[in-house]
């Protein structure tokens, strides 16, 4: 039976996905995009209605045939409110996502309700992740959904799912987005090298100690998160306000961490590795710092967005292209 | 006893206890035909349950909630001793939803109640015909359908209300269908099977016996008998006679029913005019049908005539019914009355009434003629000064002597009783009929009301070339000698002043405007068959309706609602185009797009500024704003008042400037 149901759900997937070829976000739910069959309870309450109008005929009770087809007709109508819930509905989302081996891709999608009703429970389904919002009128609702990803490299979903039961849970009206999703999964950091700059200079730790004023560059207001030892102690006790000395060697001496460094592991282990030393770079010191793995190179430079561009390229490493 | 595991789909006390509510709701209909134990089980099963989800426990544990199931349902079939039928169905029934609410655990477990809370609701209208039930059952489901509302997953700010609209809503878009589908969907004339009836009611009305006073105690009732609507002319008063039992067994004091045979041919002729009528009747746990005297043809196929010309039917009249019935009021004997007929309708008990048998002795050797005796008989109520009272004195053994010689005081039982004993004292064949006279016409509606208190009695003799004869004594009783409070009944056809004709004519008119609907409402909607049907495509201007354009008009029709719903469905759902706020908007997107930058459909207004920036920056900045104003007032979570008088201004005054210098720079570069 649930094999039978899956194969269902392939075949209806791949058959919409040729229907309607790839959709070009935000994408506006229409009409003949939105399937709608009963649900469990749906069948029972049609077998109920059936045996509602057949008990109403053989006692020739009018009112009960009334009863009757008042109920089948509230389920018609719930089937028409069901579709309705989609129908009109503005979905948008961040195609392309990155994330770390073994945490979860978050994927934003984006719910508008531009019409004149609310719209209740509606489910964003990807894979077997489901979240579920209501768009009052004339609203938005952001919609995260966090996906395992559990190996290295760049995960692909064709579509994700709009799925909703309301109003009484008769019925389930679904559509695909034909959205290519791409979740670029970066290498969860391990290995246990110290970051190439230290072994290759251990000298200079001492000559960092000894930093003089000569490398002094001026002030700069404190942000949280700036190691202490920068603090500029003096300018805080003349009553000015808390500043950071900002050193001209800082920015100068950019960090390469190299493919080619890590001689004799194997290629997930490497990235493994270089993972972890921009996860390093960017926390632990102040330097920019750079990569160079096959084919690719990326210069210097820090931030998150730096961080990431990195990290991306990990995840593609080795990735047939798209 | 186990905390509730909290899941995204474990119900909440509430919703428990609003479906607990509906189902408590639509079991009152139930509960006069439910066990008491089966009342007080699924009463104490939600008190449980809810009492437990209220301190956010789970339900019972497995093995107590199936012990407790199977004990229920085995007490239930040693009780019955059967699940068909409506009753037992709807016990059945009103166990499993109480027991199932009782394990409920997931918000499935509700759904599931729901469905049993509907039929339930079908299964009290299968044996009712009121309108008020239909309301309030109604209102039942509507209900449940609001709690299935709230059986959502997101959370919801304004509850009830909203919910409960919006599932009169979808009751309001389902009604047009549900009428044409009730309009023209077939029906069948008897049953497709056979159900066993309900529990048998209390008898009302005339009895199929009579003893003096019985009849009086009925006029004093103004319960309805039955109603009456002729079909074309409306018989005199004086042949309005709507007969009942027909007594032959007379002991003294009281009239009996001896066992009436199935007549075994046409042994009347029909001579006169012929009226055609529907009698409504009401249950009265008996099984005689009242007609007009005679019944020649009527539409109950289980409905036969007996030997002495009663209507009857096997089964016990325990639901309202309607009869189609042709009656004659003359008619014609094809046959001699029957000696055994003759015996039994000169029987008189031997020890009884001694002094009037004397009368009738002396009144014999006067008139030996059977007519001539009859109307010296009539002579004496006439002459004689007997009265006519709702109080009655009582009457010994020898009722029909004290009546005649002592108290002169009495009903028409009393004038029939002694009537027929004088008549067979003569041996003259003579039988008490009982029944119902006169009634009350309700203007209104055009129809005729036979309350209890129309109960007559009068006699039938059999003269020698006219066949069974009625006679009537108690209108022999002289008008003036009608006791006061009484007057003018008599005289003008109907003997009683009923409840309908009280002084107060505004209550006696609400009275009955409010039977006409009650009328209406059985015959147009309880009644409705094929044959209606066919009249109503008849004045739809369809000629010789069959099934067959019976289903057309069906499809005709549901296809028509369905377009209306779907219009409406979909009207409901575009902005109000008189939000001014929109309508700035639009005058936004038609100046920008007249600039060169139409907003595509799918773009919001928040995308569409990000591109005007990039392909414009010239007008990037005053196109920005407002489109991100606008963003901010249609979505945002607060308004500032002014705000969307000023967004309306500014966008009066926006005016895509430099249009002319944008294409012309771009024609020099």
């Amino acid at each position: 039976m649930a094999r039978f149901r899956d194969t269902a759900i392939a075949r209806i997937r791949a058959w919409s996905a040729r229907r309607h070829g790839v959709d070009d976000l935000p994408v506006k739910i229409e009409r003949r995009r939105i399937y709608i069959v009963p649900t469990w309870f749906g069948l029972m309450l049609t077998a109920l209605l059936i045996a509602m109008l057949v008990a109403g005929l053989n006692y020739s009770s009018n009112l009960g045939i009334a009863f009757a087809f008042f109920m089948a007709s509230t389920v018609l109508v719930a089937m028409h409110h069901c579709h309705r819930n989609l129908l009109g509905l503005t979905v948008d989302a961040k195609l392309e996502v990155d994330a770390l081996a073994g945490a979860d891709a978050l994927f934003f999608f984006m719910l508008r309700n531009e019409s004149a009703v609310d719209r209740r429970d509606v489910e964003v389904r990807l894979d077997t992740v489901v979240a579920t919002r209501s768009v009052a009128i004339g609203c938005y609702e952001e919609v995260m959904l966090a996906v395992p990803v559990a190996h290295r490299g760049v995960s692909r979903w064709n579509q994700f799912e709009l799925r909703t039961t309301y109003p009484f849970g008769w019925f389930r009206a679904w559509t695909y987005v034909q959205a290519p999703l791409t979740a670029f999964v970066a290498p969860a950091p391990g290995g246990n090298r110290p970051l190439p700059a230290v072994t290759a200079a251990s000298g200079q730790a001492a000559r960092s100690e000894s930093r003089g004023e000569e490398d002094f560059a001026g002030l700069r207001s404190y942000t949280p998160g700036i190691p202490l030892k920068h603090m500029a102690w003096k300018t805080l006790a003349r009553g000015g306000e808390a500043a950071v000395r900002v050193y001209s060697d800082l920015g100068a001496r950019p960090e390469w961490l190299e493919w080619t460094s890590l001689e004799g592991l194997d290629t997930e282990t490497r990235l493994s590795q270089l993972s972890r030393w921009i996860a390093e770079s960017e926390t632990g010191h102040q330097r920019p710092y750079g990569i160079r793995i096959p084919g690719v190179e990326i210069p210097p430079g820090r931030g998150p967005a730096h961080r990431w561009r990195c990290l991306r390229a990990l995840a593609c490493h080795g990735m047939p292209p798209t | 006893m186990k905390l509730a595991a909290p899941t995204a789909t474990r119900v909440t006390y509430e919703q428990l206890r609003w479906m607990s509510a509906c189902l408590v709701l639509a079991l009152v209909v139930h509960a006069t035909s439910l066990p008491v134990w089966l009342l007080a089980t699924v009463a104490a099963a939600i008190a449980i349950r809810l009492a437990l989800c209220a301190r956010g426990y789970a339900a019972p544990s497995r093995a107590l909630r199936i012990g407790v199931a199977v004990a229920a349902i085995a007490i239930l079939f040693l009780q019955l001793h059967t699940f068909n039928g409506v009753a037992a169905g709807s016990a059945l029934l009103s166990l499993v939803a109480g027991l199932k609410l009782f394990e409920t655990e997931s918000r499935r477990d509700l759904h599931v109640v729901a469905l049993i809370v509907y039929f339930l609701c079908l299964a009290a209208l299968l044996t009712s015909e009121s309108f008020w039930l239909l309301a309030y059952l109604l209102t039942v489901s509507w209900l449940t359908s609001t709690t299935l509302l709230r059986l959502t997953h997101s959370p919801q700010a304004n509850g009830w209300r909203r919910n409960a609209r919006y599932a009169a809503r979808i009751g309001a878009h389902a009604l047009p269908l549900a009428l044409v589908l009730w309009l023209f969907f077939p029906r069948f004339d008897g049953p497709l099977w056979r159900v066993p009836s309900g529990a048998r009611g209390a008898e009302t009305g005339l009895g199929d016996t009579m003893s003096p006073g019985d009849i009086t105690d009925l006029a004093l009732s103004d319960e309805i008998a039955f109603r009456v609507r002729f079909q074309g002319a409306t018989p005199p008063a004086a042949e309005r006679y709507w007969r009942g039992p027909v007594l032959h067994d007379f002991d003294g004091r009281t009239w009996g029913r001896s066992v009436a045979f199935r007549s075994t041919g046409p042994d009347l002729a029909p001579s006169g005019p012929g009226y055609d009528y529907v009698v409504s009747l009401e249950p009265n746990q008996h099984n005689w049908i009242f007609a007009l005297d005679w019944p020649d043809r009527w539409n109950l196929s289980d409905a036969y005539l007996t030997s002495d010309g009663m209507l009857v039917r096997p089964a016990l009249l325990s639901h309202p019914i309607d009869v189609s019935i042709t009656s004659h009021t003359h008619v014609q004997p094809t046959a001699p009355l029957s000696d055994a007929m003759r015996r039994r309708d000169t029987r008189l008990p031997e020890q009884r009434n001694p002094r009037s048998r004397e009368l009738a002795a002396q009144l014999r050797r006067a008139h030996p003629d059977d007519l001539g005796y009859v109307n010296a008989v009539l002579d004496i109520f006439r002459r004689q000064p007997f009265f006519y009272t709702l109080e009655p004195p009582p009457l010994g053994v020898n009722s029909i002597d004290e009546f005649l010689f002592d108290t002169r005081r009495g009903f028409c039982g009393h004038y029939a009783s002694a009537f027929a004993a004088l008549l067979r004292a003569a041996g003259i064949p003579t039988r008490v009929v009982t029944g119902y006279h006169g009634g009350t016409y309700n203007r209104f509606a055009d129809y005729w009301i036979l309350s209890q208190s129309d109960a007559h009695a009068w006699d039938e003799a059999w003269i020698e070339g006219r066949g069974w004869t009625r006679f009537d004594p108690t209108s022999a009783v002289a008008p003036g000698r009608v006791e006061p409070g009484l007057e003018g009944s008599l005289a003008s056809g109907a003997r009683l002043a009923g409840p309908w004709r009280r002084p107060l004519s505004w209550l006696s008119d609400a009275r009955l405007q409010f039977d006409a609907l009650r009328q209406l409402w059985r015959e147009r909607i309880l009644r409705f068959d094929q044959r209606s049907q066919e009249r109503l495509l008849s004045s739809l201007g369809i000629p010789d309706p069959d099934g067959e354009k019976i289903a057309m008009v069906m499809g005709a029709g549901l296809a028509l609602v369905f377009i209306w719903l779907t219009w409406q469905i979909r009207h409901e759902q575009r902005p109000d185009p008189k939000d001014p706020v929109l309508r700035a908007y639009g005058k936004l997107c038609r100046k920008l797009a007249a600039a060169g930058l139409a907003r595509r459909p799918s773009e919001g207004a928040e995308d569409f500024a990000r591109r005007v920036a990039i392909e414009r920056p010239d007008l990037g900045a005053r196109a920005g704003t407002l489109l991100r104003r606008y963003s901010r007032l249609r979505y945002g979570a607060s308004r500032r008042p002014g705000a969307e008088r000023w967004f309306i201004a500014r966008v009066r005054a926006f005016k895509p400037r430099g249009i002319l210098s944008a294409v012309k720079e771009r024609g020099q570069g």
